[in-house]
């Protein structure tokens, strides 16, 4: 049974390490695993999105619309971004932390104001602000992994594996953190 | 066998190092940057960053022809610049394997054109090599080194920017014990002058069509059979985004898309009702079936431009006829807000285009970070070619504005690492038969290290292990012979504007050197800054400086003024600089305020 997990944020939010540590989880679990990371110029502030898919056989990296079953949106606007890459009745998992694109900021664009009520049109969703309880906890920089914590509800892979593969992935001193942060996020006790 | 999963990027690192590769060059541009980053991980081969990609190549020419496996990466335009020495290094015999990549990016995910450098390899009589996921990109980069040896050949190892950033599985392998072949000197095989060049000719010519016979018993071209009707070819992604599509389809699978192994695919045509080639970009290997006489179709189904996804394949076989029904929907985008880079928090280059903005001079623009300079809300770079053209352009502007009596203003602006890259030429030549009397002013933006790529060094900041000399910007300046050079600080803003408006406003040739460091690649941060809502007076100077954590907010009981996001702000003091009445503060520190200190 293939699983589609589509990831959006925006440059600079850790996606590309969430990515990483999803194909290394599923390969742990005995899964065929494939990922894309589309970052184009964006060191920071453009948008970004990858894809992870994983089951017995993946040919493509690449979700087709309307084909994904998992969300991970580390922005609210990027979340909506997302919809038509979404099967209906999707899980949804989306930071309600807001960042301004340019157009919004030189006050030429409202921030979207339809996004949760399309979301909510679109799947079942999940709504956390991830950065300000990374941040309650210890450093906003482990929001990603607090996010991993929530589609890992959704993924049935083990928690050893999950915790073996952050421990391996993020800097020795922030261990503890991110190990809090995605037990917290699975357990949705935050 | 140990698996790993890793990006196509960091498979063919690896099958470098199994293929006992022992020099590697490149220069950094988006997507092959973390190949050589990733080559660095082997302690037994040297790698290095070079000035620019044609001398990343000599560096591995020499070391091919020193006897060592070596092998150099870069992005498709950098092949451009990589070109002369390419163009007749391939007419000499290859003595240790030579591998060049060039990461093509259909879609234009990070680049100022969609070249296929398929075109190039063939141009330069380079086998080419398509990988279609991470451990073909291994394999491949191994087979890549046995042909070239054994076919006497530079091979070419095409990627696309989606490849290189692919995870997939990989199985590792044990290192082959690496080859060396001393040197032996050989005027024919090595000097390419008349008359060796004669040779050479007929030898590139015998080894390609060699090569040729011997593609169809390769593993990497495979038929896969299913029915008589139709026969895509195809090579790299296109195959599993085709079988994401169907596995219904007969499909050949080139590993090796150049040279083609035509007689085969000529019996396959006599087989086969259709033939549909499957590729991304320019109809390359269509076009070479029909040159060959067997017909085909393609780029009638398939677009010549972007990337093609599932549906995209889908849509363009449903449109041939070849598929009846659709699996899956087409993409139909939600209007959402825009999302376009933007210089990060705390940039240096945010109060020079801010500065610049101002002074409404026309703005040369060049290739880095300081592109955005182009983007809304600054809009003040009005030209972007590549790499070092700004110095050539704003000469030859200038003469061109000033012929017709046009004497406004030029600016130019270029970045440190795209100065060591292919400005120091532009440099040497911008004071050639000029009065003196020209009006250009040139901001080098030294930001001590070539940003847009993640902050790889560069000649001025320091050699990539840390060790060797630094070359200064200012003295190499100076010793070709500019006399009005300024390098400032732009973190005193009112400073900086001034120097350069003045600078602007005088005749002749004037240099302006900006000193601040990348804030993102030296993880600079202050104690942030925040706006005090009552001082405020909403009139967005500020917020025009297009930092990320500035947005006008609804303050009750005061109305809508500036606000500053401190998760995101690193205490650069810009936005408080160009603050009209001190309303901005920085944190801890509020008997001072912000000041142009």
């Amino acid at each position: 049974m293939t699983k589609n997990i589509l990831l959006a944020a925006v440059g600079g939010q850790g996606l590309v390490l969430a990515t990483g540590i999803l194909a290394e989880v599923a390969l742990r679990a005995g899964l065929d695993v494939k990922t894309n990371d589309v970052i184009g110029l964006s060191q920071r502030g453009g948008k970004i999105m990858g894809s992870v898919v994983m089951g017995d056989k993946i040919h493509s990296p690449n979700i087709a619309p309307q084909q994904g079953d998992i969300l991970i949106a580390f922005e609210a606007l990027e979340a909506k971004r997302m919809l038509p890459y979404l099967k209906d009745g999707a899980i949804i998992i989306k930071n309600d932390y807001e960042m301004a694109p340019s157009l919004v900021q030189q006050e030429k664009r409202e921030y979207d104001p339809d996004i949760d009520s399309l979301l909510d049109g679109k799947g079942e969703v999940i709504r956390l602000d991830a950065t300000a309880i990374a941040k309650r906890i210890g450093h906003p920089a482990v929001a990603n992994i607090l996010m991993l914590g929530v589609a890992a509800r959704y993924i049935e892979i083990e928690d050893e594996i999950w915790h073996q593969v952050i421990q391996e992935h993020v800097p020795p001193k922030s261990i503890e953190l991110n190990l809090e942060a995605f037990d917290l996020g699975k357990a949705g006790t935050y | 066998m140990e698996k790993r999963v890793i990006t196509g990027n960091q498979a063919i690192a690896r099958g470098f190092y199994e293929a006992g590769g022992r020099v590697a060059a490149s220069y950094p541009g988006s997507p092959t940057v973390e190949l050589l980053e990733a080559i660095k991980d082997y302690p037994e081969i040297y790698a290095e960053f070079s000035t620019n990609e044609k001398v990343a190549l000599e560096v591995a020419i020499g070391a091919s022809m020193g006897g060592v496996r070596s092998l150099c990466s870069m992005k498709h335009v950098g092949v451009n610049i990589a070109m002369d020495p390419l163009m007749t290094f391939t007419q000499t015999p290859i003595s240790g394997g030579f591998v060049l990549v060039t990461g093509d990016d259909p879609g234009m995910s990070s680049s100022q054109n969609e070249q296929d450098n398929r075109i190039l390899g063939k141009f330069a009589n380079m086998p080419i090599l398509d990988p279609s996921d991470a451990q073909e990109a291994k394999d491949m980069t191994k087979l890549a080194f046995d042909l070239s040896e054994q076919y006497l050949r530079p091979v070419m190892l095409r990627i696309t920017s989606r490849l290189c950033h692919s995870r997939s599985i990989v199985r590792l392998e044990e290192p082959t014990e690496p080859i060396y072949k001393p040197f032996v000197p050989d005027t024919a095989s090595y000097c390419m002058l008349p008359p060796y060049t004669y040779e050479a000719q007929h030898r590139m010519k015998d080894k390609m069509a060699e090569l040729a016979q011997a593609a169809a018993d390769l593993d990497i071209n495979r038929l896969e059979h299913r029915s008589d009707e139709v026969l895509i070819i195809t090579s790299g992604l296109m195959y599993h985004n085709l079988r994401s599509v169907s596995d219904e389809i007969s499909v050949y699978k080139l590993g090796l898309v150049y040279p083609l192994p035509i007689d085969y695919i000529k019996q396959l045509a006599e087989k086969y009702q259709r033939i549909i080639v499957l590729e991304e970009m320019m109809p390359f290997i269509e076009d070479e079936l029909k040159i060959h006489g067997i017909a085909c179709e393609g780029k009638n189904l398939f677009s010549f431009t972007g990337e093609l996804n599932i549906e995209d394949i889908e849509l363009g076989l449903l449109e041939g006829g070849v598929l009846t029904e659709a699996k899956y929907a087409q993409l139909r985008p939600i209007e959402t807000t825009p999302r376009a880079p933007l210089f990060c928090a705390g940039c240096p280059h945010r109060p020079v285009f801010d500065i610049l903005k101002k002074t409404k001079a026309i703005t040369i623009g060049d290739i880095g970070c300081y592109s955005m300079g182009l983007l809304y809300p600054f809009e003040v770079l009005k030209t972007n070619i590549s790499m070092g053209a700004s110095l050539g352009m704003v000469k030859g502007m200038r003469k061109a504005m000033d012929m017709n009596g046009d004497h406004q203003p030029l600016v130019a602006v270029i970045g440190d690492g795209t100065f060591f890259h292919s400005g120091l030429s532009g440099f040497a030549n911008l004071q050639y038969q000029m009065s003196g009397e020209e009006n250009i002013t040139y901001l080098v933006l030294d930001n001590s290290t070539t940003a847009m790529t993640g902050g790889q060094p560069t000649s001025g900041s320091k050699s990539m292990d840390g060790a060797g000399q630094s070359i200064l910007l200012d003295d190499v300046l100076k010793s070709m012979g500019f006399t009005d050079i300024q390098r400032i600080d732009q973190f005193k803003y009112k400073q900086a504007a001034q120097i350069i408006g003045d600078a602007i406003k005088r005749p002749g040739i004037k240099i302006i050197i900006t000193s601040r460091p990348c804030a993102l690649h030296f993880k600079i941060r202050e104690p942030h800054f925040y706006v005090d809502p009552k001082i405020c007076i909403a009139c967005r100077s500020c917020i025009r400086t297009n930092c990320p954590p500035l947005r006008m907010k609804e303050y009750e009981g005061i109305g809508l003024k500036s606000s500053i996001d401190p998760a995101q702000c690193v205490g650069c003091s810009i936005c408080a600089q160009v603050c009209p009445v001190n309303a901005i503060k920085r944190f801890g520190d509020e008997a001072k305020g912000g000041s142009d200190d």
